[in-house]
C-alpha cells in the first residue's frame, strides 16, 4: 500500500474552481434526473446521464442528454424487465471512439449497447459467475477495441470486445493487492495504466493494462488521504488522481504518487433549470429568500450533513473529466452534477 | 401459590421472546433455554451497543434508501430482522404507535427515520429525556406545526398532543393546561423553518430533492412571561414544561397502560380509557410505583412488567393479536437472513400496508389502536398469504434449519403423523394450540402416508410435507396471537 502519510501543502498550487450546477429533480420525466448513477462526455459536449429512479416514479429511468450549458435533449432507453433499450437499475454510462453508448445495468445483469442517435442496438450478459456472465455490474472502461466491465459482486474485471464478446478476466475476492471487495468505478490514465475503485476495501487500485497490480492508494478513514467507500476515480492529463470519496461525502484529489493534494465538499448553486422553476413557483422563490443554505449541523454522519446541506455533494456516485480536464461530478441524492475545475491560484 | 421455576419452564422463554422480540428462531430459543429467563431478559434491557447495520450496502444498492424520500419502512424492517437487541428495536415501534409521526404530511422518510433512531437511543431511558427529545424532534415539530408556534401568536397544537396524547391522557389536565404549555414551546422550530414549510406544503422535492431538518430554538421568539402548567408557576420552557408533565401520576398510569396493552394484553382502544378503568389496575400500580421508585426510568419499569407475575401467568399467553409488522418480521426471521440487495424487503413494506399498519404513515396522530384492529377480514387474509408465501421455500436458511433440526430430534429416518405436528410445533414456538387445531393439523398432513428421508425422493416430500404443515400453523389463531 503506497503510504500517504506525511505530505506538504505547499507543493499545491491548485485550487478547486467552482463552474456550475446541471440537473434538477424531475420524478415523472421531463428536463431533469432521478438519482443519476453516472454520466459520459461525447466529444461535441453532448453529457449523457444514467438515471436510476426509483419504482415510483420509472418515468425518469434512462439516459437524459444534456450539455454543461443546461441544454435538455430528451432521454434515451427506458425502464423495463428484459426488452432491448431497457433498464431497472442503471449502473454507468460510456462511450467508445465511434459514439457508440454503452450501459451497465446491475439488475438485469448486462451490458446494452445504444448507436450513435440513441437506438439500442444489442445486449449481452446474464446473471452468473462463468466467464460472460455478471452479478452486479458497475463501472465500464472503453480502451480501443475492447471494453472493461467491473464485475462487482463476482470482485472481478472482464474484458470484451465491443460486440460483447468474451475475452478474459482478472480479480477474485480479498484484502490483498489485485483482489476485490465489491469494487465499483474504473478508469485509464494516460499511460495506459488502470485505476479502479475498490469499494469496500476503502482505496484505490492501479493495475497495468494487463491487470498485473501495481500499487494501490489509501486506507480506510476520513482524514486527508483516507477513504470511505470510494465509488469511482479519474485520472487528469498531468496524472493527478481524483476520486469521488463517497461515504466520506466528498471530492479528493491526490497527486500522481498518491499525495493528498485537495478535498472539496461540494458548492451546488441554483441553475437556469432551477431559477425558472422558481419563477413559476413565487410562494417556494419568496420563502427561498430567507433560505440559509449552509449551517452548522449538530450530527457527524456525514452523509445526514449532505442531507441537510443542499450546496454539499450527497452520495458522489461518479467523477468524469472533459477535454479541459474538467471534473464532473453526479451526485445520486442531489439529482445534479457538479462541475469544478482544478486550476492554478490561490 | 404454587412456586414455578421459571428459568427452565421453556414456554415461558417462548412467552418472553414471543413479546420482547420477534419471535424467536429456534436457535435463539436453544439459547434462550441454555442461558435462562433472567439472564434473557438482562440482555434484552440492557443492550450493549449500538446493531452493525450495513448502511453503506443499503445505500449503494437500494438507492432510493440512501435519501430516504420514501422506502424508509424497508429500511426499518431490514433493521427490525438485524437486530441483536430485539428489545430495543420493539420499543422503537412501540413510540412509533404513541408518538405516531408521518409521511403523508412530511413528505419525506428520513427525518421520521431520525425520529426512529432517537426511540433507540432514548427509548429505553429517562422519561423525561425522551420527551424533551421529541419536543426538539424536527419530525414531530413539522407534524405538529410547533414551526408556526410564536411567542406573539401560539400554534396550540403540540402543547395539546404532548397532554393528550403522548404523556398524560384525557381528564388529566384543562384547555388552560395546553395553552400555558404551547407558550413553553414557543420558539422551538427547524432551521429555515419558512422554506422547509413551503417545501413540504407544496409535497416538492424540486430543485435539489429534499432536506433533512434540523433543530433550533430562537430565543427571540420564545414567550417569556409567567405560565401556569398542571398548577405549577413559572417562567417555563419546553424542558420545564417536560418535567412538570413528567412528575405526574396521570403521567406514570398512562404510560404503563400502555406499556401493558402493547406487552402484556390486548387494552381497550386508547380513546376509551378515561372512561374505562384498565383491565389489571393492580398491574398498572405497580409498573407506576416502579417508574416513581426509579426516577421515571422507562427500563425499570419494563424489568418489574417482565418479572411480574401478571406478565408470565398463563392467561397473558397469546393474549395479545400480533401487530403487522410482528408478523412480518417474524417470518421472515424464521424463513433465514436476508442478503442485500432484496426485493423481499419491498415486499415486506407492502406487506405491512396491505395487513393495515403502514410503517411511518400511521392513520393519524393516535397512531394505531392495535388489538382487534388488525384483524378485519381483508387484512387476515394478507397476514396469512404473506407469512405462507415467506415460508415457502425449504432452500431458505431459516426453514432448512427447522427441517433439520426436526430430523434430528427424530430417533429414526422417518416420523410418524403425530411426530412431525408436535415436532415442527416445538420447534415455531413451542407454540400450544387448541385441541382442535392440533387435530386439524394431524388430519392435513395424513395427505403425507410416507413421512421419511432416507432417499432422494422421499427427503424431497419430507420438505414438502414440513413446509406444508408450517404454512398451515402460521395461519393458525395461536401463531397470529402472541
Amino acid at each position: 500500500m503506497h503510504n500517504n502519510g506525511a505530505h506538504d501543502l505547499s507543493k499545491t498550487t491548485k485550487k478547486m474552481n467552482y463552474v456550475t450546477t446541471v440537473g434538477f429533480n424531475t420524478d415523472f420525466g421531463g428536463r431533469g434526473f432521478e438519482h443519476p448513477a453516472s454520466l459520459a462526455i461525447r466529444d461535441d459536449g453532448v453529457i449523457f446521464v444514467a438515471s436510476r429512479g426509483k419504482r415510483t416514479s420509472k418515468q425518469t429511468i434512462g439516459i437524459q442528454r444534456v450539455s454543461k450549458n443546461h441544454e435538455f435533449f430528451g432521454k434515451i432507453g427506458s425502464y423495463g424487465l428484459g426488452e432491448l433499450g431497457q433498464m431497472v437499475w442503471p449502473t454507468c454510462v460510456t462511450l467508445d471512439l465511434d459514439n457508440n453508448l454503452f450501459l451497465a445495468d446491475e439488475f438485469l445483469n448486462r451490458i446494452t449497447i445504444f448507436d450513435p442517435d440513441g437506438e439500442p442496438v444489442k445486449y449481452w450478459g446474464e446473471k452468473g459467475s462463468a466467464p460472460g456472465q455478471f452479478d452486479q455490474p458497475s463501472g465500464l472502461l472503453v480502451r480501443g477495441e475492447t471494453i472493461l466491465v467491473v464485475d462487482s459482486k463476482n470482485n472481478r474485471i472482464q474484458e470484451y470486445n465491443l460486440d460483447g464478446g468474451y475475452i478474459s478476466q482478472w480479480g477474485e475476492e480479498g484484502v490483498g493487492p489485485g483482489q476485490f471487495s465489491l469494487p465499483w468505478g474504473i478508469c485509464e490514465d494516460s499511460h495506459g495504466y488502470i485505476y479502479i475503485a475498490d469499494w469496500r476495501n476503502d482505496r484505490i487500485q492501479k493495475f497495468t493494462s494487463k491487470g498485473e497490480f501495481v500499487e494501490s492508494f489509501g486506507e480506510s478513514g476520513s482524514s486527508e488521504g483516507k477513504f470511505n467507500r470510494p465509488s469511482d476515480v479519474a485520472v487528469d492529463t498531468e496524472g493527478n488522481i481524483i476520486v469521488t470519496d463517497w461515504a466520506n461525502q466528498r471530492l479528493q484529489i491526490l497527486d500522481r504518487e498518491g499525495n493528498f493534494l485537495i478535498e472539496e465538499r461540494g458548492k451546488g448553486g441554483l441553475n437556469p433549470w432551477a431559477e425558472e422553476y422558481f419563477e413559476a413557483q413565487q410562494d417556494e422563490k419568496e420563502a427561498r429568500a430567507s433560505f440559509v443554505p449552509v449551517f452548522d449541523t449538530d450530527v457527524d454522519d456525514p452523509s445526514e450533513i449532505s442531507a441537510r446541506i443542499e450546496p454539499y455533494f450527497w452520495d458522489p456516485v461518479s467523477v468524469e473529466l472533459d477535454s479541459d480536464d474538467n471534473i464532473y461530478i453526479t451526485e445520486s441524492n442531489r439529482h445534479r452534477f457538479q462541475v469544478f475545475e482544478f486550476c492554478e491560484g490561490n | 401459590m404454587t412456586t414455578v421455576d421459571y428459568s427452565k419452564d421453556v414456554s415461558l422463554l417462548a412467552h418472553l421472546l414471543r413479546r420482547a422480540s420477534f419471535g424467536p428462531t429456534p436457535d435463539e430459543m436453544d439459547y434462550a433455554v441454555e442461558v435462562g429467563y433472567d439472564n434473557i431478559l438482562k440482555e434484552f434491557l440492557n443492550p450493549k451497543e449500538a446493531d452493525l447495520v450495513p448502511h453503506d450496502m443499503i445505500r449503494r444498492y437500494h438507492v432510493a434508501q440512501s435519501d430516504l424520500r420514501n422506502q424508509g419502512a424497508a429500511y426499518w424492517i431490514y433493521r427490525m430482522l438485524m437486530t441483536k437487541s430485539p428489545l430495543r428495536e420493539k420499543m422503537t415501534l412501540f413510540w412509533h404507535r404513541i408518538f405516531a409521526t408521518g409521511w403523508a404530511k412530511l413528505i419525506q422518510h428520513r427525518p421520521i427515520l431520525n425520529q426512529i433512531d432517537m426511540f433507540r437511543t432514548h427509548g429505553m431511558g429517562k422519561f423525561d429525556d425522551l420527551l424533551i427529545e421529541l419536543s426538539k424532534d424536527p419530525s414531530m415539530i413539522m407534524w405538529l406545526d410547533n414551526q408556526d408556534n410564536h411567542g406573539h401568536n401560539i400554534n396550540e397544537n403540540y402543547g395539546r398532543e404532548i397532554l393528550e396524547l403522548f404523556s398524560m391522557g384525557v381528564g388529566n389536565y384543562t384547555e388552560d393546561d395546553i395553552k400555558e404549555t404551547a407558550r413553553a414551546f414557543t420558539g422551538w422550530r427547524v432551521v429555515n423553518p419558512e422554506y422547509m414549510s413551503i417545501k413540504m406544503r407544496n409535497n416538492t422535492a424540486r430543485p435539489y430533492g429534499y432536506m433533512s431538518w434540523q433543530f433550533e430554538y430562537d430565543d427571540e421568539d420564545h414567550d417569556k412571561g409567567l405560565k401556569t402548567i398542571l398548577g405549577q408557576t413559572g417562567n417555563w420552557n419546553g424542558e420545564d414544561a417536560v418535567r412538570i408533565i413528567c412528575e405526574q401520576e396521570g403521567t406514570a398510569k398512562y404510560l404503563a397502560r400502555h406499556l401493558y396493552h402493547y406487552f402484556v394484553e390486548d387494552e381497550l382502544p386508547v380513546p376509551q380509557w378515561p372512561h374505562e378503568p384498565p383491565r389489571n389496575p393492580e398491574a398498572i400500580d405497580l409498573m407506576v410505583q416502579s417508574y416513581f421508585d426509579n426516577d421515571h426510568s422507562i427500563k425499570a419499569v419494563l424489568g418489574t412488567m417482565f418479572t411480574a407475575d401478571f406478565f408470565k401467568d398463563i392467561p397473558a399467553r397469546y393474549a395479545r393479536i400480533k401487530s403487522p409488522a410482528e408478523m412480518v418480521v417474524g417470518a421472515l426471521r424464521l424463513a433465514g437472513p436476508i442478503e442485500l440487495p432484496s426485493m423481499d424487503l419491498l415486499a415486506a413494506e407492502d406487506a405491512c400496508t396491505n395487513m393495515g399498519q403502514a410503517l411511518l404513515n400511521p392513520p393519524s396522530v393516535e397512531g394505531w389502536q392495535g388489538g382487534t384492529e388488525w384483524v378485519s377480514t381483508g387484512a387476515y387474509v394478507q397476514r396469512v398469504n404473506f407469512v405462507s408465501k415467506v415460508l415457502s421455500d425449504p432452500d431458505k436458511i431459516g426453514l432448512r434449519n427447522i427441517i433439520d433440526k426436526i430430523k434430528e430430534k427424530a430417533s429414526s429416518s422417518n416420523l410418524t403423523h403425530t411426530q412431525l405436528v408436535d415436532f415442527c410445533l416445538d420447534i415455531l414456538g413451542p407454540l400450544d394450540v387448541m385441541d382442535s387445531t392440533k387435530s386439524s393439523l394431524n388430519k392435513y398432513i395424513s395427505r403425507y402416508p410416507d413421512l421419511s428421508w432416507s432417499d432422494k425422493s422421499g427427503s424431497d416430500s419430507f420438505d414438502e410435507a414440513v413446509v406444508s404443515l408450517i404454512q398451515l400453523i402460521v395461519s393458525s389463531i395461536e401463531y397470529q396471537n402472541a
